[in-house]
């Protein structure tokens, strides 16, 4: 295990790795080791040895951290000043069964997200700047610290969710929201899955400013606040900001989706426990390896394809939609041709296969296949990165 | 016309097969779709940036995708320069052509294909402005947030070439926080799809690195982007100061007491005048320097975000606070706004710049840039997007004397090194250009810049694509 | 934008007003938006800014006009959306004046438009002619679909199309008082502009005018001899002398008027018209004989809307007719006259609705829709559009051109908005309301309290 203590050290092995072929295996934490394909195999080579916040100050709301800081230590300075990361990142130990800490690093390199994902951006819109390595062993930087910077090709997006097969992040520099001091969640009950989508999508339609909504079917209710939302399936509406706007909010928006079905408060506890578990996807945090998806596509259509794939396989759901998601859990098999197969003739999106037993995930490959041109685009893009392709080489599929 | 940047020698070889040229791709375009004769070519030798004039070999007027992706073909096979160019508003030269390339004009492909409001998503061809698309959407009370000043005219292509900001990005993002997909055609006339009406990235973030790569890694044609439901209500308010000081300090203790208005803007003295002379918007003319702060939200929320921010500005001894009072008199306050930089034709030329500084450093760069003009005997005037610290300042000068054009060049590259310096970036929202190319240096490191160089090669081998813009000319790989 | 003139070429004072017009464009792009051709083709050479170029490029070089630039030139509708748009303050309508000018003394069309242009200008502007040309068209109006197909005839076929197929009211000036007039001290003493094909086509509309002014005791004189057209259409064709000796005889005909009893305004219901008489100043301000006089006309030139918000209307009670008002360019756009007639409009009772994208031109634009049917009918047509969505009962404009274009495209009724007040304040109803009935409510109640 290599676990470099600065960026020229990271840079040195890099350097020495690419002379000898040498494939790395880049991780944070290694919380989320097992998200992607298998791979080949490779030293493990772990960024949590640079650790340590390099500058923050809160007036500017922009944090920069050496990417092995411990995600923990970050949110606890940032909580001290009553602000937070606005995407909300997903802690993905529950369902990988991982131990471990969670790296800034780690976070942004998988663009980890949650429910806010549609107000307030994934972790790639946070993301303002990067300091990385690359394949050739050369120190890099890429965007800044201000958050509109358009200088040059912004290579801070394409290290987001390149699951280290670009380049080894050694510095991030993220923006920074203030927390909200008010949050009121709405329950409306007993909603199928296409009626929670209109009311959803009436919901966002409002100007009240919806932070969160989510659908929670009958099947995964009861295992959300322990048991403590209302009878019947869940569709969940998170308001946030100044407590006496959010009240004024919330008494609006609760008289428009009356008329879906009858509409509750959650307690301010409640409410935050309730938005993490869906950003966790508590549910399926069930100490199993069944197969998990994790499906990007049009909120509209989510719900369509639960239905499709129930008349053809055991499929247990939950619809996270203002992170855009849906998440699924197989029964048995994990149907990834059918799946994608009705996302495409869906609209489009993709699925990545989160979690699933060894055997499957080496036959299925996590991320949804790409059309050709994009494919052999990605993989130039990845050439000019890593070209002695030594950074978690087959996790990203092809590239 | 100065002459301090350089652009590409055109390929003599592209010049003396132009008549090839232009014959070949009038098979491949309708008639009224090609402009090829000199006097016709002449009106698209410049954009908004009009201290650089290139007269191009041909304008291609495309109708559909496909007739894009012909031309692309036809180009990269025969090694022909193409510059891509929306509504020609680009303010650092980013549409300006040169003398071997034929310009791929998207403004004929201008029509809204989808407006889905369950999926809060708005389908457009490139060529659509970014007011329509609100303005479309407005009925069903939903609005397109980034607002760049020349939205009026501005397509949606060249925003995502730009990736495009404006007065409201401070809540809302710039375009790239709001883009979902684009249809794409690459070099060599291969059309893709990246991303869609869903959130996120199958693979590698390539619509990330489309958005804001000035045309130089393929032609969107076709793009889908997020539509947020309007807010209850809006209100601009106009803070007076006697200082630039007091305003910029304002500012930063507004963002650092954790409020974040939908846009804090900013008018020095000269700003001001300009701007009350054309929109006659009311600004007060007493006062140093004034900050246009919106807040949205239902009358309770408003008043809340307000009472804060007045309570602040009044820390700074704000000289006047004056809230609109009608729906008219808000589009007034914007119109003023959004005009700053035309209206100032009215009392010179000028040259726009465009970095952005942290929020801590904005009395000192203002301050360091009224120095700096001042040192080249020319004025300033600022009208700038404070929250975010983008700033513009507006540097005034004689275009029809070659000296002072001069001056004013050297003035504007002094004030953006300061905004790197102290730790800003040269470019917020109006992209790199041909007009701070040369200084990309100062903010990179030559493997910086050759790995974005790279990156950008991986798209077009051959640099056929938008070539003098962005990276500097020499040491390119 | 940086110009190059030789100080010779600045000697001239129509090149040294151009090149300060072209001094003050910096090439933002904003016209463009709102630019009728350039929302229809989208083409930068249909584009103000695309214009500005090419007159700048020709100007400078002083050559003559070549058939890209008279295309593209010619294409512009004078609309002036441009001027209302533009930041900088760029005097556009001047600079393609300018431009008409030269194109007129150094191009020469192909045969058949100078045939055609000729022929407009040398019967629209002569009432006389004008009616006899009207008879001439009805009968010839089967020939239009032949005359379409034939490019060089596309005109041809439009003017047969847009000639109505009946006269629109009547009426010529009676020197005895309105039936219905205030009797007592006159509030005002004003002439009104008879104009040229507005006379021909509707005189119902100066009609209305003569009736509602003398209702509220104004006192109109009677057209001065040798009054007639303002000379607006020749100018857009470039024909400027032939213009100037239109406002030199109209100006001339006023002056003795002005100078005797004194007038209070010139009134002009036809606002392309108006946008003329206002820059009679401007158009003669190098003839050492007219200059001053011009400007005064200028000064007293009004629009029929400008005059009667002067005269503090009465309020009256709703109506349930809603009106589409259509804001003729001239108006908008030339003498920036927008909320006063809707205001009129409110305050007789009409609920008043605004179509969508009203910055953009019908395609009427004097001659224009005869000299560039095509472009014309495709405004036409988003412009019907847009005003059908409003679901309006009637259709309310400022100018004849618009009236004559929009009625050949929808079946709402279209009136001019003096006629609407007239009938209002106690007027006739306007012929083609017929349909509307039970929703107006009679226009002698409303008389009754005044």
């Amino acid at each position: 295990m290599l676990i470099p203590t600065s960026e020229t050290d990271a840079a040195y092995i890099i350097r020495n790795a690419a002379a000898e072929g040498k494939a790395l295996a880049l991780c944070g934490g290694a919380t989320r080791a097992g998200f992607g394909n298998f791979g080949q195999p490779a030293e493990i080579f772990s960024a949590r040895g640079l650790r340590g916040i390099l500058d923050y100050d809160p007036a500017e709301m922009v944090m920069t951290a050496r990417a092995g800081t411990p995600l923990a230590e970050i949110e606890a300075a940032l909580s001290g000043n009553r602000q937070m990361l606005a995407f909300e990142p997903m802690d993905h130990r529950g369902i990988m069964g991982t131990s471990g800490e969670p790296t800034i690093g780690g976070v942004f390199a998988a663009n980890v997200s949650g429910p806010r994902r549609f107000v307030a951006g994934a972790a790639r819109d946070s993301l303002l700047g990067v300091r990385f390595v690359n394949g050739k062993g050369e120190a890099v930087k890429a965007g800044g610290r201000v958050m509109k910077n358009v200088t040059g090709l912004d290579l801070v997006k394409l290290l987001a969710g390149s699951f280290g097969t670009l380049g080894f992040l050694t510095e991030v520099t993220f923006r920074l929201l203030p927390q909200p001091p008010a949050v009121e969640t709405l329950v409306v009950s007993g909603l199928d899955d296409a009626a929670a989508a209109q009311a959803m999508a009436a919901a966002m339609a409002l100007p009240v400013e919806v932070s969160g909504a989510a659908h929670l079917p009958l099947t995964v209710r009861h295992r959300f606040v322990n048991g403590g939302l209302p009878e019947g399936a869940a569709t969940v509406l998170r308001l946030e900001g100044l407590s006496a706007s959010v009240e004024v909010r919330a008494q609006k928006l609760a008289a428009v989706m009356a008329a879906f079905g009858p509409v509750e408060r959650l307690v301010p506890e409640q409410s935050l426990l309730l938005w993490r578990q869906i950003r966790d996807v508590a549910p399926y945090a069930d100490g199993t390896t069944r197969p998990l998806w994790r499906v990007s596509m049009a909120p509209s259509a989510g719900h369509q394809l639960v239905a499709a794939l129930r008349l053809e396989a055991g499929v247990d759901a939950f619809y996270d939609w203002q992170g855009g998601l849906v998440w699924m859990r197989m029964e048995a098999d994990a149907e990834a041709d059918l799946l994608r197969r009705y996302i495409l003739a869906l609209g489009g999106g993709h699925a990545t296969l989160v979690r699933a037993p060894d055997a499957m995930r080496s036959t299925i490959g996590a991320f949804q296949p790409q059309p050709e041109a994009v494919a052999a685009l990605s993989a130039r893009v990845r050439q000019t990165m890593d070209p002695a392709g030594i950074f978690n080489p087959g996790r990203m599929g092809v590239i | 016309m100065s002459e301090a940047i350089r652009f590409l020698a055109p390929r003599q070889d592209v010049l003396s097969r132009r008549a090839a040229i232009v014959a070949d791709l009038a098979d491949l375009l309708p008639i009224e779709c090609l402009v090829q004769d000199a006097r016709g070519l002449a009106p698209f030798e410049t954009d908004a940036f009009v201290s650089y004039r290139r007269v191009p070999l041909a304008v291609a007027l495309p109708e559909t995708t496909a007739q894009v992706a012909a031309v692309l073909k036809y180009c990269h096979r025969f090694n022909v320069p193409v510059v891509p160019r929306g509504a020609g508003t680009s303010l650092s030269g980013g549409a300006i052509p040169q003398e071997d390339a034929v310009v791929l004009c998207l403004s004929k492909m201008a029509r809204i294909l989808e407006l889905d409001y369950a999926n809060r998503t708005a389908t457009l061809q490139a060529g659509v402005t970014n007011l329509r698309i609100s303005e479309a959407a407005a009925i069903d009370g939903f609005f397109y947030a980034p607002d760049p000043s020349s939205q009026l005219a501005c397509t949606i292509g060249g925003n995502i070439g730009m990736n495009s900001g404006g007065a409201h990005c401070l809540k809302y993002g710039v375009t790239t926080n709001n883009l979902l997909g684009v249809k794409m055609v690459l070099v060599d006339g291969t059309v893709i799809e990246l991303g869609g009406k869903h959130l996120d990235a199958a693979g590698y973030d390539l619509l990330g690195l489309v958005c804001g790569s000035e045309g130089q890694l393929g032609v969107v044609t076709e793009a889908t982007v997020r539509l947020i439901a309007k807010p209850e209500g809006a209100r601009p308010v106009l803070f007076g100061f006697d200082t630039c000081e007091q305003a910029g300090a304002c500012v930063t203790d507004i963002i650092a007491s954790g409020i974040i208005p939908v846009a804090i803007e900013f008018m020095d003295k000269p700003a001001i005048e300009i701007c009350e002379a054309f929109a006659k918007a009311g600004y007060p003319l007493d006062v140093g320097a004034l900050l246009i702060v919106e807040v949205e939200g239902s009358e309770a929320e408003m008043d809340a975000v307000l009472d804060s921010i007045v309570e602040i500005a009044g820390r700074h001894a704000v000289k006047t606070v004056r809230q609109c009072q009608s729906p008219t008199e808000a589009a007034l306050i914007w119109k003023g706004r959004k005009s700053a930089f035309g209206a100032t034709g009215r009392i010179a030329d000028y040259i726009c710049m465009d970095g952005t500084v942290p929020l801590g450093k904005l009395s000192h760069v203002l301050n360091r840039t009224a120095e700096i003009v001042e040192s080249y005997g020319l004025r300033v005037a600022n009208v700038f997007h404070a929250g975010d610290g983008n700033m513009h300042p507006l540097i005034l000068f004689n275009a029809n004397d070659p000296e002072d054009a001069a001056r004013a060049e050297a003035a504007g590259n002094d004030i953006l090194k300061l905004c790197v310096d102290v730790g800003g970036c040269l470019t917020g929202e109006h992209g790199v250009g041909i007009e701070k190319r040369d200084l990309m240096r100062h903010q990179y490191s030559a493997i910086d810049l050759a790995q974005q160089m790279a990156v950008r090669a991986a798209f077009d081998e051959k640099w056929l694509l938008n070539p003098s813009k962005v990276f500097p000319l020499d040491g390119r790989t | 934008m940086q110009t190059s003139f030789t100080p010779e070429q600045l000697e001239d004072p129509q090149v040294a007003e151009s090149e300060k017009i072209l001094r003050r464009c910096v090439h933002c792009g904003f016209c463009t938006a709102t630019c009728p051709t350039y929302v229809t083709l989208g083409n930068e050479l249909d584009s103000p800014r695309g214009r500005i170029y090419l007159i700048k490029e020709m100007l400078e070089n002083g050559r003559p006009a070549d058939e890209e630039t008279v295309t593209h030139i010619d294409r512009c509708l004078s609309c002036l959306a441009c001027v209302t748009t533009c930041p900088s303050g760029v005097d556009y309508m001047h600079l393609v004046d300018h431009a008409r000018v030269h194109i007129e003394n150094t191009y020469r069309r192909p045969l058949s438009e100078r045939l055609i242009r000729s022929l407009l200008a040398n019967i629209l502007p002569y009432p006389a002619r004008f009616r006899v040309a009207l008879q001439l068209a009805r009968l010839g109006r089967p020939l239009a679909a032949v005359f379409a197909k034939v490019p060089a005839l596309a005109p041809l076929a439009a003017m047969l199309r847009l000639a109505p197929a009946k006269q629109r009211g009547s009426s010529t000036f009676h020197p005895e008082p309105e039936p219905g007039s205030r009797t007592g001290p006159k509030t005002g003493r004003v002439a009104i502009l008879t104009g040229c094909a507005q006379s021909v086509l509707d005189p119902g509309i100066n009609a209305a005018t003569r009736r509602l002014l003398a209702r509220f005791g104004v006192d109109v004189v009677a057209p001065p001899s040798g009054e007639g057209c303002c000379g607006a259409l020749v100018h857009h064709m470039g024909r400027e002398e032939e213009a100037l000796g239109f406002a030199r005889r109209n100006i001339d005909a006023w002056i003795g008027e002005i100078d005797g009893a004194g007038l209070d305004a010139i009134l002009v219901t036809t606002s392309g018209c108006g946008t003329t008489l206002k820059d009679y100043g401007h158009m003669l301000r190098l003839d050492p004989l007219y200059a001053d006089k011009a400007a005064r006309v200028s000064a007293l030139a009004k629009d029929i809307t400008e005059y009667l918000s002067t005269l503090d209307l009465p309020v009256l009670e709703s109506r349930r007719l809603s009106v589409a008002y259509h804001s003729a360019c001239s108006l908008q756009h030339g003498q920036k006259i927008t909320t006063l007639p809707k205001l009129l409009l409110k305050a007789a009772g009409f609920t008043v609705r605004d179509p969508a994208e009203g910055h953009l031109c019908c395609g009427s634009a004097g001659t224009y829709n005869i000299l560039q049917p095509e472009i014309s009918a495709q405004l036409k047509a988003r412009k019907v559009a847009n005003i059908e969505a409003t679901r309006a009962d009637v259709i309310a404009a400022g100018n004849l051109g618009c009236i004559t274009q929009i009625a050949t495209g929808t079946k709402i009724p279209i009136l001019h908005t003096v006629e609407l007040l007239d009938w209002a304040y106690g007027g006739p109803k306007p012929a083609g309301l017929d349909s509307l009935r039970g929703k107006d409510k009679a226009g002698p109640v409303a008389a009754a309290k005044i």
